[in-house]
Formats: structure tokens, C-alpha cells, sequence
């Protein structure tokens, strides 16, 4: 749970924000690229404990050596860095090939009367998502920090108004809550990470890349309060310009204990996330101690 | 009035699976939240929402009244006495 200390908040200021939007609308994204990759992720490794916590999960998670887990560490804070500007990218308004595997699992619970859940996880770059896998059917609820800095929240709303989708900011009042169950209520989708806290620290442990780690409770006590369907939704960067959303229906036992029921569900959610982590390493975005050791 | 609080209790003893909690030290009174109080958090006000739904009908319709409403057992059971539906 060492998540506490995450801001939950993409770095820099409104001004930073502007400035790179305005920049991203007349320079290819490739050469904002190559800059953060000479420039900016040498620095960020000096000064950040992030180096330390990405080489550790190269070498004892993944299994890599010295070597080769210092060289991927930069690669995975350089992915970061394309990441963190091609989101900026999209508020810009520049397109990325995207391409989806299992799209049919979300187009059928689309057409369903019942709500169900989305969960992500912070690898890839989940933000793609949000305009790319969308229903005109049913409206799509994003769970987002409620700290984000404003510039992003205003561009989100401004690329999300066409695309039936609503954000529910994370609030200390616990309004959240009744939003996301009043959406699941009137069958729409609700969308999560299933990989950090937010507000309640229950956890359930697993077993995640040969280690013992803690997930949070909350994502997987709501899917099956309600027997709810559950898609893993992780969103892949496979080249400068394309992702790959995999759409995958995680199942679990409803006539199981409810126990039961969050023991399955959150198992699959975690032997997904693992096959998508050794599938693509470097995109590993959790930059603190994710595992009891 | 009496009767619903007792109920209430033992309806969210079992949903919230909260063992180590003897009846008759759940007070009515204390904090729902908080380490002064019985110790639940935000997960477990999704329990109570449902268990509030299915025994008693009540959906609740502003997500801002949340907050005053799950306090305590006895501001729970004074919002279910006044929207219950069954």
C-alpha cells in the first residue's frame, strides 16, 4: 500500500500543460519523443526513487539481469515519457492507430440492460481507452482523481463530450460511491483501476509475478455486490503511433460465497493483468513498492 | 424506532461480516467511520447501500446526502423510517 504516497496526479503545472498541447499541434510527436528521452528521463532517473523501484521489478520480477534491467528501467521511464505525451498528443487533436482484441465482449454487455464493470490497470496507457472504447448505448462512468490538475480535466471533458462518457471524481465526501452505484443501478458502465487504492485500504493479496501483492478490495466488492459482469481492459502501446486494447471478460462463480466470488474475480483480474505485464514489461507504471518482500 | 435500530445492527453485522463486534457493543451512537468509531470505510458504505435497497426499498436519490446519513446506525435508521418502502 505504498500508493499513499502517490499524488495521483500527472506532473507539471496548467501553464507546463498548455505550453505542450499548444507545441504538440505543430511539431510531430516524435522529435517531443526524442527530447524527453536525452533530456528529461536521465535527469528523472537521478533525482526519482522511481529507477530503484523499476530496476528491482525488472530484475526479481521479471527475472532480467543487472545489465539488461538498468538498460530497461531507462526504456521503461522513456515509454512513460511517450505515453505521458501522446496523451497530451490526443488533446492536441492528433489520431493513433488503435486496434482492438475482443471488442465483441463489450459491444454484447453494451447491449445488455444491466451495467457492468470496466477495470484497468496502470500499464499501457488506459487514457486511449476512453475515446476508443465507448457505447452511444450505454454511458461510460471514468473513476478519476479528484486532485487532477485542471488542465487535464478540462481537456478529458472536452475529448470525452462526443463519447457518452462521464467522470466521477474520488471525493472525501463519499459521493463517489453513490454515483458509481446509482450508474450500475440504471445499467450503465462504470470504469476503474483495479490496481491502486482509492480511499478504502482493504485489500485482497495474490500472487502476481511470483510474489505476494496487495490489490485493492473496493473494484471487485462492487462487481459482485451486484453480480455485476467484469471486463480487464488494458491499453498497449505497440509502436510510436499505435496501441492495442484488450478487451477481456474476467468470470467468476455467482452462486459462489461472496468470499468466493471476490477470491475468483480478483484472481482473474491478477492472472490477466501478469500475462499483459510478461507480455509487455516495460510498460510497467506502478513506480512504488508494489510487492511484500 | 427501537426495533429498526436492533435490526439494523445485526443486518449490517452480517452483511460486513463484522464478527469481532458483540451486538451489544454496537452503538448506535458511534461513528460508522473512523478509528474512534466501529472502523468501517468507503467499501463497506457500498454494502450498506445495497443492504438498504434490498431490505427496505430506499434508493438514495442525492449522493451528497450520504455523508449525514451514514454517521450512525441511528442516522441510518432515522433516514430508512422516514423513505422506507417496505
Amino acid at each position: 500500500m505504498a500508493n499513499e504516497k502517490w499524488a495521483g496526479t500527472t506532473y507539471g503545472n496548467e501553464w507546463m500543460h498548455k505550453w505542450l498541447i499548444c507545441l504538440l499541434r505543430y511539431i510531430d510527436t516524435r522529435i517531443l519523443y526524442l527530447f524527453v528521452a536525452v533530456f528529461i528521463i536521465p535527469v528523472c532517473l537521478v533525482l526519482n526513487p522511481s529507477r530503484g523501484i523499476a530496476y528491482r521489478y525488472f530484475r526479481k520480477r521479471i527475472g532480467y539481469g543487472r545489465l539488461k534491467s538498468a538498460w530497461k528501467t531507462y526504456v521503461n521511464h522513456c515509454l512513460f515519457g511517450q505515453v505521458v505525451v501522446d496523451k497530451f498528443a490526443m488533446y492536441a487533436g492528433k489520431k493513433f492507430n488503435i486496434e482492438i482484441e475482443g471488442q465483441e465482449h463489450f459491444l454484447e454487455l453494451a447491449t445488455r440492460e444491466e451495467g457492468f464493470l470496466l477495470l484497468s490497470a496502470h500499464i499501457g496507457n488506459y487514457e486511449i481507452a476512453g475515446y476508443t472504447l465507448t457505447s452511444k448505448a450505454k454511458r461510460l462512468n471514468a473513476l478519476v482523481f479528484a486532485g487532477e490538475k485542471a488542465s487535464v480535466m478540462r481537456n478529458r471533458d472536452k475529448m470525452f463530450a462526443d463519447t457518452n462518457t462521464n467522470m466521477i471524481a474520488i471525493s472525501p465526501d463519499m459521493s463517489h460511491l453513490f454515483e458509481i452505484d446509482q450508474a450500475l443501478q440504471v445499467g450503465e458502465i462504470v470504469s476503474m483501476p483495479g490496481d491502486r487504492f482509492n480511499g478504502s485500504t482493504k485489500c485482497i493479496e495474490h500472487n502476481f509475478l511470483g510474489a505476494k501483492a496487495k490489490f485493492p478490495l473496493g473494484p471487485f466488492s462492487v462487481a459482485t455486490l451486484r453480480g455485476l459482469d467484469v471486463l480487464a481492459v488494458n491499453v498497449m502501446k505497440t509502436s510510436l503511433t499505435s496501441y492495442k486494447i484488450y478487451v477481456t471478460p474476467l468470470h467468476y462463480d455467482k452462486e459462489a460465497s461472496r468470499q468466493g466470488q471476490i477470491k475468483q474475480l480478483s484472481g482473474a483480474y491478477v492472472a490477466e493483468l501478469e500475462k499483459r505485464v510478461r507480455q509487455y514489461p516495460t510498460q510497467w507504471y506502478n513506480y512504488f513498492e508494489f510487492w511484500q518482500e | 424506532m427501537e426495533q429498526l435500530i436492533k435490526d439494523l445492527k445485526l443486518q449490517i453485522k452480517n452483511a460486513l461480516n463484522l464478527e469481532e463486534l458483540p451486538l451489544e457493543e454496537f452503538d448506535e451512537n458511534a461513528p460508522l467511520f473512523g478509528d474512534e468509531g466501529i472502523g468501517l470505510d468507503s467499501i463497506d458504505i457500498l454494502e450498506i447501500i445495497v443492504l438498504l435497497e434490498k431490505e427496505y426499498g430506499i434508493r438514495l436519490a442525492n449522493p451528497k446526502e450520504g455523508k449525514a446519513i451514514f454517521q450512525s446506525v441511528k442516522t441510518i435508521a432515522e433516514y430508512v423510517q422516514a423513505n422506507r418502502k417496505k
